[in-house]
């Protein structure tokens, strides 16, 4: 253990700690660029510099240990007028083409030059032109006038991806970041050097020019693309996701998440079924709940044969309303799991289930067996189902498969299927039913690890989509069962059934670590 | 009764009006002061000379108010040297408005060096409150109400909705370096 | 078939036909036309030179600009509007008498013009003064034949006439009444009992003041009472009404004014408290006829106080022969152009007195109900009745 005053703050902390470090927990902020909590630290963009008594230079702070009885002032004079001075440096070239560049809102330059310079440019010479709008990878756009060469991205693909695509080209004031020849940067992880990049050099291809970052509200959520459950800020504007982000955390996902991941935000809005239909006709709620009810009725007294498809990509909460659904109102246990089919994992974040929410089925369903899509294919042809009531319709076989699901649907009766997307299953269907994205409600996804996490609603439903929870508590209480929640929290008690604690450990939210944009 | 005297703390206060003396009651002399105001108005705004008279009415469309210098009129796009948007589509503009009655859709452009531009740019001209932020915002001198012409009434409501190619027609080059004094 | 017409047909047609052109000319031309578009110019482009305004003067007739001149488009088109707008009967209303109303306020008020004179007789032969007594003397035609006073300047010579004339004003009570309860509305109703007790207690007033004015001159033909004004007063003082009444001219003035329910006395109206009392309910050529019978009885008002108070078609020290100024020699003017002064005369009176009416209304603000009843029960009345009895008491020394 180590102790140091810092501004006059006395502190103690591990030996090895940087003094940024234990500056961030005696609550003092130093600026810097190139230093990452996630990324070995090079010190080579000296804003960090805080003043050591007894050092005859002012020190980099990333990179400099805690030393028993240090006294390390951020704030002096010294100090100050070296962090304007590597201000000015890293200005001399950069553009300041702050409304072209997609980085502005969220740009390190920016806020440390409102904050720690605000001074006018004295330099008259001509600036160096670098390269611009270069094509660094397919996901990835570079501008090399921008760049001020931290080199969190070289690091990033050494130390993290280690893959190694970048690295610095030329020296001096005609540096700029490349990579290596022959390579390109299309690794997996690739746009998450843009989430890292302090200035906008890498900006997203998929995001450039799309909008303004001060225009985008961000909502803590959670990515759907696969069972890891990344955490992310789903930014949004005018009730449409923009682009996820990735969100600290230590346990899942740390600082990163895949690119797959990054784009299936286009999901949420690609192809949406607006309202509920009806043999092909538009219907409201009312309608299409007390005619789906009249038929359920029917089908339960008359003892036919009810498979009910599950989803894994629902959340928690639904899923309760679903096993409720099928013990209380259609009394069936021919249930079947529905989902995505399995991808492959590729050891760092990716994992081959592409569902979120598995474990949270199994966990709400526990002893109840679900047999395989298969299996349906397979009864259903045999015309042993005489009502098929499916929850999302992505399918958990190949296109083959789902080929002769499709063909084989003729001889189901009554077909309910509900879910965000129209497309051939939503066309085939007796009644379909307009359910809403992760975006649009909150909830719970356990991800592999059985890690709980909980998303947060981000904007409204697109027109008239609902909950998938919301859909089946609306046709029980046509039948006349009421489940009796009266709000998401109610459900959230009971879902796991576990008397104590209510629900498993939800993932700490809260950062302490030191800013890594 | 007295109960309730004690227990109002209403402080009244009474106007004395002036009395008025038998004249003014007769009503007489007071009406023909009041009746010589009204002749002398009569008599003056009809003598011949227009000059003279009290009327302050503009006789608009043959006799046109000169608007000030600083006149918040028609918006306009500027241009660059060779005619091209000097807008680089940065939403400054449209993110101040306070009425949210601009709309820009940025679109990539083919010279590196402008990169970026609007591919739409709309302003709803019937959202507009004149209010001349987006001129302050714009940190490009792209945008600009100097025009000096009023917005003019619209027939229907596509016709408000003000396009790129109609603000640049109305724009002109400006005495700013574009990208700034080091750019 | 019409024998017993024989030996008066050539003389009756004619006369018929003098008859049907006075009124076309009087009634239709001056009255209507003249009259009410001066009216309707004076009430909107007048109290807009009071108020510093300029008024109307956009419209302009075919698109060309010169037709602008004081906005008389605009009265064109108003009238047009009117005569294009939907016919409205409210509903619950009782539909004959609310068609029946308007026509009871503008017929009367028409009616009315029959007995004004514009002009002395015609005189047929040559016409001299009596040196004495002013009368003049219509002697002998151009042809030797003896001079003949015809009437070609008033519609009907009757020795009732100022009470024909007060009678027929009267009427115009029912108009406004009947609307007031014939729309079905309570803004109506109020009205119309407002309009009734207004006009029927000014009436009391005008009538003592006509009272006054009778025992002065002794007549109740309109002509006559023209006629005497023309007379000096000790020989320099021509014996017009205001002269000899002034009092009677204040009060009959001020309850003229009153009558025709026009501001300042327009709480029959009282657009603030009753929406637009008895016309509340009328819309189009309704409305329209209502508004013009207000205008015409404006003009009827300002002729009675002309005729009464101010010579009618008399011009001082002007007789049939030239002008008799006092002490000095007879200034000849032929009688043609003494036809014209007299009929210029009567006219200017009249328009003369609608413009003042319009000034005061600009003037002065809207009394209060209760003002009104005490000035017309309270002041009017005690002031008439004494003019009366001091009228009689000098008339009956005298």
């Amino acid at each position: 253990m180590a102790k140091a005053i810092i501004d006059g703050t006395e502190i103690e902390v591990d030996k090895g700690t940087s003094i940024l470090r234990a500056a961030a927990d005696a609550g003092h902020e130093i600026p810097h660029f190139c230093y990452h909590p996630a990324l070995s630290s090079p010190a080579n963009c000296r804003m960090c510099l805080v003043e050591v008594e007894g050092m005859p230079k002012l020190m980099p702070s990333c990179y400099t240990q805690v030393s028993d009885n240090m006294v390390v002032h951020t704030k002096s004079e010294r100090v100050i007028k070296a962090q304007k001075a590597v201000l000015e440096f890293i200005l001399i070239n950069h553009p300041v083409d702050c409304p072209i560049c997609d980085q502005a809102g969220e740009c390190k330059l920016q806020d440390y030059y409102i904050d720690y310079d605000t001074q006018d440019s004295r330099l008259r010479s001509q600036k160096q032109n670098k390269v611009k709008a270069h094509a660094i990878g397919p996901e990835v756009v570079y501008d090399g006038e921008r760049c001020i060469l931290c080199t969190r991205c070289i690091r990033f693909c050494e130390e993290v991806t280690e893959t190694a695509e970048l690295t610095v080209v030329e020296r001096g004031d005609r540096a700029e970041i490349r990579t290596f020849p022959g390579k390109s940067l299309d690794n997996d992880y690739s746009v998450c050097v843009t989430d890292i990049c302090p200035v906008g050099a890498l900006t997203a291809r998929d995001f450039r020019f799309k909008t303004r970052v001060w225009l985008l509200t961000s909502t803590e959520s959670v990515c759907t693309g696969c069972s890891q459950g990344c955490n992310i800020h789903l930014d949004h504007f005018r009730n449409e996701a923009q682009r996820y982000r990735p969100r600290f955390n230590a346990e899942v996902n740390d600082y990163w998440m895949c690119d797959s991941g990054r784009l299936s935000y286009k999901e949420l809005h690609a192809d949406r079924l607006l309202a509920p239909v009806i043999n092909g006709a538009e219907a409201n709620w009312y309608e299409v709940c007390r005619n789906t009810a009249n038929k359920l009725t029917k089908a339960v007294e008359a003892e036919k044969n009810i498979a009910f498809v599950v989803s894994p990509q629902a959340s928690c909460e639904d899923l309760l309303i679903a096993k409720r659904f099928t013990d209380e109102v259609l009394k069936t246990d021919s249930l079947y799991l529905g989902g995505k089919a399995a991808g492959k994992a590729d050891g760092f974040l990716r994992q081959a289930d592409n569902n979120p929410n598995r474990r949270g089925m199994e966990a709400v369903f526990q002893d109840r067996a679900f047999k395989p899509f298969s299996d349906l294919i397979e009864e259903i042809k045999s015309q042993k189902v005489d009502v098929l009531y499916m929850m999302g319709s992505h399918v958990p076989v190949d296109a083959d498969s789902r080929a002769e699901f499709l063909n084989a649907l003729s001889n189901v009766e009554l077909f309910i299927l509900q879910t965000p997307t129209q497309g051939d299953l939503s066309e085939m269907s007796n009644i379909s039913l307009p359910s809403c994205t992760h975006a649009e409600k909150s909830g719970t996804f356990v991800n592999f690890d059985g890690i709980a996490q909980v998303f947060q609603q981000a904007f409204a439903p697109k027109d008239g989509a609902l909950a998938d929870g919301e859909i089946l508590t609306r046709i029980a209480k046509r039948m006349d069962v009421d489940f009796g929640y009266k709000n998401l929290s109610e459900i959230q008690d009971t879902m796991f059934n576990i008397p104590e604690p209510p629900p498993a450990e939800v993932a700490e939210e809260t950062q302490t670590e030191p800013s890594a944009e | 009764m007295s109960a309730k005297k004690t227990e109002n703390t209403v402080v009244v206060r009474k106007v004395v009006r002036r009395k008025m003396n038998f004249a003014e009651r007769t009503y007489i002399p007071e009406f023909a002061k009041g009746l010589a105001v009204t002749m002398r108005q009569f008599f003056k705004n009809s003598q011949p000379n227009v000059e003279k008279r009290d009327t302050f009415t503009r006789m608009y469309p043959e006799e046109k108010t000169v608007y000030p210098d600083r006149y918040r009129g028609h918006h306009r796009l500027m241009l660059r040297d060779d005619g091209q948007v000097r807008c680089v589509a940065c939403m400054c503009c449209s993110t101040v408005c306070p009425a949210n009655c601009i709309h820009i859709t940025a679109a990539e452009h083919d010279d590196i060096s402008i990169e970026k531009y609007p591919s739409v740019f709309v302003i709803d001209e019937l959202r507009c409150i004149m209010c001349g932020l987006c001129v302050d915002a714009c940190p490009c001198d792209a945008i600009r109400m100097d025009s000096g012409e009023h917005i003019q009434p619209f027939g229907e409501r596509g016709e408000a909705f003000l396009n790129r190619d109609l603000l640049m027609s109305k724009g002109s080059l400006s005495m700013a370096v574009q990208g700034g004094e080091n750019g | 078939m019409f024998d017993f017409l024989a030996p008066a047909t050539a003389e009756f047609l004619v006369e018929l036909l003098i008859t049907f052109v006075k009124v076309v000319l009087i009634v239709f031309v001056f009255v209507m036309g003249v009259a009410s578009a001066m009216t309707l110019l004076g009430d909107r482009k007048q109290s807009a030179k009071i108020q510093n305004r300029v008024g109307p003067n956009r419209a302009m007739l075919f698109g060309l600009p010169f037709t602008r001149i004081l906005g008389i488009p605009h009265f064109i088109a108003d009238g047009i509007k009117m005569i294009l707008k939907e016919n409205t009967v409210p509903d619950g209303a009782h539909k004959g008498l609310h068609l029946l109303a308007p026509a009871l306020v503008f017929a009367p008020s028409l009616i009315g013009w029959a007995g004004v004179p514009f002009m002395d007789f015609y005189c047929t032969g040559s016409i001299t003064v009596d040196p004495n007594t002013y009368r003049e003397i219509c002697a002998v035609g151009p042809n030797g034949e003896p001079g003949v006073w015809r009437n070609y300047f008033q519609i009907m010579n009757f020795n009732a006439g100022l009470l024909f004339a007060f009678a027929i004003a009267a009427v115009s009570v029912y108009g406004a009444a009947i609307a007031g309860w014939a729309s079905n509305s309570k803004f109506s109703l109020l009205g119309g009992l407002r309009s009734s007790a207004q006009m029927i207690s000014y009436e009391v007033s005008m009538g003592l003041c006509l009272a006054g004015v009778l025992m002065i001159f002794g007549t109740l033909d309109l002509n006559e009472m023209a006629r005497q004004q023309g007379y000096l007063l000790w020989g320099w003082l021509p014996m017009w009404g205001i002269v000899v009444q002034p009092l009677g001219f204040f009060l009959f003035f001020l309850a003229g004014m009153a009558e025709t329910k026009r501001a300042p006395f327009d709480v029959p109206e009282g657009e603030s408290e009753i929406v637009a009392g008895y016309i509340t309910e009328y819309s189009s050529m309704k409305f329209g006829i209502m508004q013009l019978g207000e205008y015409v009885a404006v003009v009827f008002i300002s002729a009675l106080i002309a005729i009464l108070f101010l010579g009618a078609w008399q011009v001082p020290f002007l007789f049939g022969d030239g002008f008799h100024f006092p002490g000095m020699e007879t200034i000849e003017i032929p009688y043609i152009v003494v036809i014209v002064l007299r009929i210029g005369s009567m006219l200017f009176k009249i328009l003369f007195l609608v413009w003042l009416q319009f000034m005061m209304r600009w003037t002065l603000p809207r009394f209060r109900y209760d003002q009104i009843m005490v000035l017309g029960w309270k002041i009017l009345l005690p002031l008439a009745l004494a003019n009366l009895v001091v009228t009689a008491f000098i008339a009956a020394i005298l």
